[in-house]
């Protein structure tokens, strides 16, 4: 894991008196509420409906024992004794004081974390495949890449301002499971034609109230160009991206209106002009930061574990667990546990300060220290001996947090709505938890095999529904609540935005609706076929039908 | 820091929301561009300015309009110089914000060392010594030329530059760099106190060896408003002077490269007795390839390969800097005898590794 030098913690340390600074500068009337916005969000301070929430990043996901045991003394100290994990592998909390927040952010900053950038209109934080480093099929670890994009990125000169803000994700592997093609910008590592790293670009993804899915621009830009094609599609952007609609000034609505041939001309033009010396990254401090994330010291062992292989056959539950939350490493006798936080009818994400501690416990004695923090809202624990998953899950099981439905059907993401968003429409936990005690028989759940469901409380699609397999997005019906049903978005390689199914359904009609779509599912899917294969070989007539069965019977 | 300026009167003034192409044709004729923000959230203005930079305009860049004190170091290491502000606006606050971090991590427009640099100075001073032991012996023996090659090797990846007075021996070494490499950016510090046929002679032999990359390096203008805005430092603190108009600016113009090449020789001054052709100074590699050469080593180079001459040296100057500090000298003299005659100095400063946090 990266390690804080002087340099990085000088940063952090003066972006807090800075921002300080800036808070006696608001009391003092020195700077209106409209200044004083921008700057408090590019610190991950935002006005909700009911409280202050500060959003705190967990760069890549990537995290320690120490670092998550302070995030429990936050949530403890100076929130309601919780926290909630997003999307975008940050950490919100919903209910700090104002006068906190400097407090929190020192605490923070002790531990070598921030919340520098976690919203506002500048490059957010950077995000990355969960399995960064344990997975089989990744050909690099992403993360040095992009731990040198988040140092870039930080308190960027030219790039504070933006028309809108700007997320970047990087892979290290084919397949994607960090759901590049809904960003700014997606990063995938490729061999470059003379065998060093390059990335594979895309740009123009997004999500929001006009979704679109990332196109590449560029197939191999050499690792050490890779700041500087940044900066030239950024630059492209800045000049160019619309500022007089906040709707259509992300970068996806430019690459859509030049057309991405365009665009590219556009960034090929600034990157043909950049000082592009002066970007390249240094090889030693690539190589320096490389050093970082080598592998932990891992045991020579034996491909199989007979104490994991005891536990299979002695406790169905563990059996269970082993199938849907235990994922295969590239080091013999290891394996990548996920720790769903999507318990029945819990609220996606949540997770409170005991649990925190249970799981840095965890962390420490069994998977060298390291943490992770997962698109879907979940955590894992990188690199457990196969031997200690039997103790992993026990401990887990009495922390509460040993749902074992990892990529199944109520293994939801969901936005925080209504119950707490001043921009919802919609509430979005209250369904996700009906959703989630309907479809609570997991031998059903493992009958149906991966499905992701996701919930937005607004067209903003915080919750991704635009990219679930099954999407649901909270709408305004003449003031009430109404949800809006998907099939077929898909956030992988082969990114897709899902097809509205028909008109919106009141919010107790959601969770029997999607129950009767996944029926229709098992009856008609063919051999082998996931939820996803099968919405893609028949269309989504089959499902609208199945969803709208009931409403249509009643109105006849 | 960023200058803060009141009621600029000069100067073309363009909206951010100008076109690029048209900032661009518009700028090209101007001494002063000031780019009005409409609104501090449209960050255009950080884009153009850094456009403009890197496209090399030199001209005064300012920033006027609404901008928050909060942006003071985005301007600045964006490429604005200055910013207009309204008559009571909070100059504190712009100074502090303007100074709110000791480091930046990426490099940019401004002459700061970014984190990275920082990071590797550091850790390079100790591997530069190496590779400055290694190269010192690969070389021995050979040529100039063959010393400026090892040091362009891009198996080194090292961002090398020269410096150059253009005075009576530059030449000399242009010609061998211009031979390996004309793109190599050649530094020259334009102090504002340079004789006339010192300036006519740079724009001759850069054409005349082709040289592509020439920066003249300027003094900080808030700063020689402020040390010696009448021009006459030199009479009474010499290395106050040459630490103002040569040692600083070069600081500044050489903060991006690994390795400089120089046209020292050891027989130029005392001080350069034990001159090797690599050696290291405030971690960058100082690639010296004449440092063997003698006075008649020079004069035979510039007959052999015809190179134009400075048009002093036929007045008897050997060798020129500014114009207060150097004068003729007579035919038994040391060359250097006509630098800051009378004075105590032999060096500029430049050449001597830091003195002060520059
Ligand atoms: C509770 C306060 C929140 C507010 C006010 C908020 C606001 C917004 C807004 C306005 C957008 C649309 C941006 C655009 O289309 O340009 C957005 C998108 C998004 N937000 Fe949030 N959000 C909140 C919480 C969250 C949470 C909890 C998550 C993660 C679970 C999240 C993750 C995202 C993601 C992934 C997007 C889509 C990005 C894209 O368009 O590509 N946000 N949010
Ligand atoms: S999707 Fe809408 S309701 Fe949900 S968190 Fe985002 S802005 Fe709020
Ligand atoms: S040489 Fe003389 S005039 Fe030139 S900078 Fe030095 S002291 Fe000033």
């Amino acid at each position: 894991m990266y390690r804080y030098d002087e340099f990085d913690h000088a940063v952090v340390r003066e972006r807090v008196e800075e921002f300080a600074d800036q808070v006696a500068r608001r009391a003092s009337g020195a700077l209106t509420e409209d200044e004083f916005k921008p700057l408090r969000l590019m610190n991950g301070v935002y006005l909700q409906l009911h409280a202050y929430m500060l959003r705190v990043a967990i760069p890549y996901g990537t995290f320690n024992s120490r670092q998550m045991r302070r995030l429990a003394h936050i949530a403890r100290t100076y929130d309601k004794g919780y926290g909630h994990f997003t999307t975008r592998t940050n950490i919100q909390y919903n209910w700090p004081a104002l006068t906190d927040l400097p407090a929190i952010l020192s605490d923070l900053a002790e531990v070598e974390m921030h919340a520098i950038q976690t919203s506002g209109n500048c490059i957010r934080n950077v995000t990355t495949d969960v399995f960064a480093g344990a997975a089989e099929d990744e050909i690099e670890d992403p993360r040095p890449w992009c731990e040198i994009i988040r140092q870039w990125s930080t308190i960027h000169p030219e790039f504070s301002f933006l028309p809108r803000k700007f997320k970047i994700a990087v892979i290290g592997a084919e397949k994607d499971r960090a759901a590049i093609r809904t960003h700014d910008v997606g990063l995938q590592i490729v061999k470059g034609d003379d065998g060093g790293t390059a990335f594979r670009v895309f740009v123009g993804g997004g999500q929001g109230r006009l979704p679109h899915i990332g196109q590449e621009i560029a197939s191999a830009v050499p690792a050490a160009d890779l700041l500087a094609y940044l900066t030239a599609i950024l630059r492209a952007w800045n000049l160019l991206g619309r500022r007089d609609n906040i709707h259509k000034a992300r970068i996806k609505i430019l690459v859509a209106s030049l057309g991405i041939d365009a665009f590219r001309e556009e960034v090929d033009r600034h990157y043909a002009t950049l000082r592009r010396e002066d970007l390249r990254i240094p090889e030693d401090e690539a190589e320096r930061i490389k050093a970082y994330f080598a592998p932990p010291p891992f045991e020579d062992l034996p491909k199989v574990s007979a104490p994991f292989d005891r536990a299979l056959l002695a406790d169905p539950d563990f059996a269970r667990f082993a199938r849907n939350n235990v994922r295969r490493h590239r080091q013999a006798g290891y394996a990548s546990v996920v720790v769903s936080l999507k318990p029945v009818g819990g609220v996606p994400g949540d997770i409170t300060a005991d649990q925190m501690e249970a799981v840095a416990d965890l962390a420490e004695r069994y998977s060298f220290d390291e943490l992770r923090a997962a698109y879907e809202q979940n955590l894992v624990l990188p690199h457990v001996r196969l031997d200690d998953v039997p103790a992993v899950w026990r401990a887990l099981r009495q922390a509460g947090l040993a749902t074992a439905n990892a990529d199944l059907a109520t293994d939801v993401i969901a936005c925080p709505g209504l119950d707490y968003c001043s921009l919802a429409n919609a509430r979005s936990i209250p369904v996700a938890q009906a959703l989630s005690k309907r479809l609570a028989d997991l031998d059903y759940q493992e009958k149906l095999g991966p499905v992701r469901i996701n919930m937005s409380g607004c067209i903003n699609a915080c919750g991704h529904h635009h990219v679930g397999h099954i999407g649901v997005l909270g709408v305004d019906r003449k003031g009430e609540e109404y949800y809006q049903i998907t099939v077929g978005g898909s956030p992988d390689e082969q990114a897709a935005l899902g097809d509205i199914v028909g008109k919106s359904l009141p919010s107790e009609e959601v969770a029997p609706a999607i129950q009767r779509t996944l029926d229709r599912y098992l009856q008609i899917r063919a051999e082998g076929e996931r939820f996803i294969d099968t919405v893609r070989r028949v269309g989504p007539e089959p499902f609208r039908d199945a969803i709208y069965e009931t409403l249509d019977a009643a109105n006849a | 820091m960023l200058q803060t300026l009141e009621g600029i009167q000069n100067g073309l003034r363009l909206s951010v929301t100008t076109p690029l192409e048209e900032v661009e044709a518009a700028a090209a004729a101007e001494d002063v561009l000031v780019l009005e923000f409409d609104a501090f959230r449209d960050g255009r203005g950080f884009s153009l300015a850094a456009v403009l930079r890197e496209r090399g305009y030199r001209g005064q860049l300012i920033a006027a309009g609404k901008v928050l004190p909060d942006q003071a170091r985005h301007l600045r290491r964006s490429g604005f110089d200055a910013v207009e502000l309204a008559p009571g606006a909070d100059r504190a606050a712009w100074a502090r914000m303007d100074q709110a971090f000791s480091a930046a991590y990426q490099p940019a427009v401004d002459p700061d060392p970014s984190i990275w640099r920082r990071r590797r100075a550091a850790a390079n001073d100790r591997d530069l010594d190496a590779l400055a032991d290694r190269l010192n012996r690969e070389t021995a023996g050979k040529g100039a030329a063959e010393i400026v090659k090892a040091a362009l090797d891009p198996a080194l990846g090292l961002k090398v530059g020269a410096i150059s007075s253009f005075g009576a021996e530059s030449a000399v070494l242009l010609d061998v760099v211009a031979r390996e490499k004309a793109d190599v950016p050649v530094v020259f510090l334009e102090t504002g106190q340079h004789f006339l046929q010192t300036l006519s002679y740079r724009t001759q032999l850069t054409r005349a060896l082709g040289l592509t990359d020439v920066r003249l390096v300027t003094p900080d203008a808030e700063e020689k408003a402020t040390l010696d805005a009448r021009d006459d430092l030199w009479k009474t603190d010499a290395d106050a002077c040459c630490d103002l108009r040569k040692v600083r600016p070069l600081a500044r113009a050489t903060a991006g490269f690994d390795a400089l090449i120089t046209g020292r020789k050891r027989y130029q001054a005392s001080t350069r007795a034990d001159l090797r052709p690599f050696e290291v100074l405030d971690g960058v590699l100082r690639i010296n390839p004449l440092a063997e050469w003698t006075g008649d080593d020079v004069e035979a180079w510039l007959d052999a390969r015809d190179l134009p001459r400075h048009p002093l040296v036929e007045q008897g100057y050997r060798s020129i800097g500014c114009w207060p500090c150097t004068r003729a000298v007579d035919d038994g003299e040391d060359a250097r005898a006509g630098r800051w005659s009378g004075m105590d100095k032999v060096e500029c400063g430049i050449h001597l590794g830091k003195r002060k946090a520059a």
